[in-house]
């Protein structure tokens, strides 16, 4: 989306546009960027917080806290990554009051998952056949929930809002290697919770 | 480590995206040579597309109606707490003017002297230390009695 955005300018402006007016107080331009990001917004929130309700406040909370602070927003910015980077922040928060830590803590994060050598080393040949065999919609959404929440986080940025590495980086605020070894793990851990959930092991 | 083992550590980024051109070329070229790491990337690259077309959650009911009404509300009651503070200030302004216009008529009246308990009223600093608390206080009461009417006066309409 953001590359479409990139190579089609009027989309482009037209985003610029509407932060402008959002920025003068047009609460149709504040209806515009709500109906616009509503969808991605709430999925990534419901991606990071797994509750409906909670992600439903995140969200309101966002466009609260989006209305306070954009005339600090710097334009040459991608207002994305800001709107993104402003919704982790809340998260962040609501998940420290809850959970007594910060979402950025790694916690079993570094345990989660396989070495990758290890499917290489076990050759699992019947791999493919078995990921196209499943729903694999259903249960990859279900094993993405097992996964520790900064793990969640890369992966809906990633594959869900097509966001670049740097963007993901921009909105964490975390380093680029971070983001990659994140993103690694993330899938690492996902493919190990996908095989634990196969028919065939759990029948075995 | 063997080309082999430092491929394997790249094949999952390869799915995300997020090698560089020059990593991904090495893994290609692998690829090409290596049975192994070509199924698993065939398999990664599954991962990767399954996790582009995931179920899609639906956005509650009303929720861009519920943040707009909320927003709209939050920028009322700021609007409501500014114009108190505003209607605080300018009369308690008001208020400290009038007591000072009273403190030269007192002086001019009582002759400079008006004692009550043994204290001189009309003395400057009596009589600016117990306007001012009364003004505050009476311009306070004033300004929360109105910003409730005003609100009131909204609901209503």
């Amino acid at each position: 989306m953001i590359l479409a955005a990139a190579m089609n300018p009027e989309a482009f402006s037209g985003a610029q546009d509407a932060v402008v007016r959002l920025r003068r107080g047009d609460p149709d331009a504040l209806a515009a960027m709500i109906s616009r990001y509503q969808h991605r917004l709430y999925r990534y929130l419901l991606r990071l917080v797994r509750e409906p309700g909670a992600a439903d406040d995140l969200f309101q909370q966002t466009w609260l806290r989006v209305m306070e602070k954009i005339g600090r927003y710097d334009a040459r910015r991608n207002f994305e990554s800001w709107l993104f980077s402003v919704a982790h922040n809340l998260a962040v928060d609501a998940w420290r009051m809850k959970h007594g830590e910060s979402l950025d803590d790694p916690g079993d994060a570094e345990n989660h998952g396989r070495p990758l050598g290890d499917w290489l080393k076990t050759g699992d040949p019947d791999a493919l056949e078995r990921l196209l065999d499943f729903e694999r919609g259903a249960r990859l959404a279900a094993c993405i929930e097992e996964l520790p929440v900064i793990h969640r986080e890369v992966l809906a940025l990633r594959f869900e809002e097509d966001m670049k590495l740097e963007e993901i980086a921009a909105v964490i605020d975390i380093p680029l290697s971070t983001v990659k070894s994140r993103l690694r793990r993330a899938l690492e851990g996902l493919r190990a919770a996908m095989e634990a959930r196969s028919p065939e092991r759990r029948g075995a | 480590m063997s080309e082999h083992e430092s491929m394997a550590g790249l094949l999952a980024l390869a799915a995300a995206g997020a090698l560089d051109i020059q990593q991904q070329r090495l893994l290609e070229e692998h690829a090409r040579a290596c049975p192994v790491c070509r199924r698993e990337l065939e398999v990664w690259s599954l991962y990767g597309q399954s996790l582009r077309r995931l179920p899609q959650p639906p956005v509650p009911a009303q929720l861009m109606e519920r943040t707009r009404a909320r927003l709209m509300s939050e920028r009322t009651a700021a609007a409501d707490r500014t114009w108190e503070a505003l209607m605080l200030g300018s009369l308690a302004l008001f208020a400290w003017s009038v007591g000072l216009a009273f403190w030269f008529v007192a002086r001019i009246v009582t002759g400079g002297q008006l004692l009550v308990m043994g204290a001189n009223l009309v003395r400057f600093g009596t009589w600016s230390a117990g306007s001012t608390l009364l003004v505050w206080l009476t311009a306070a009461v004033a300004a929360l009695a109105l910003g409730k009417r005003r609100r009131e006066l909204r609901r209503a309409l």
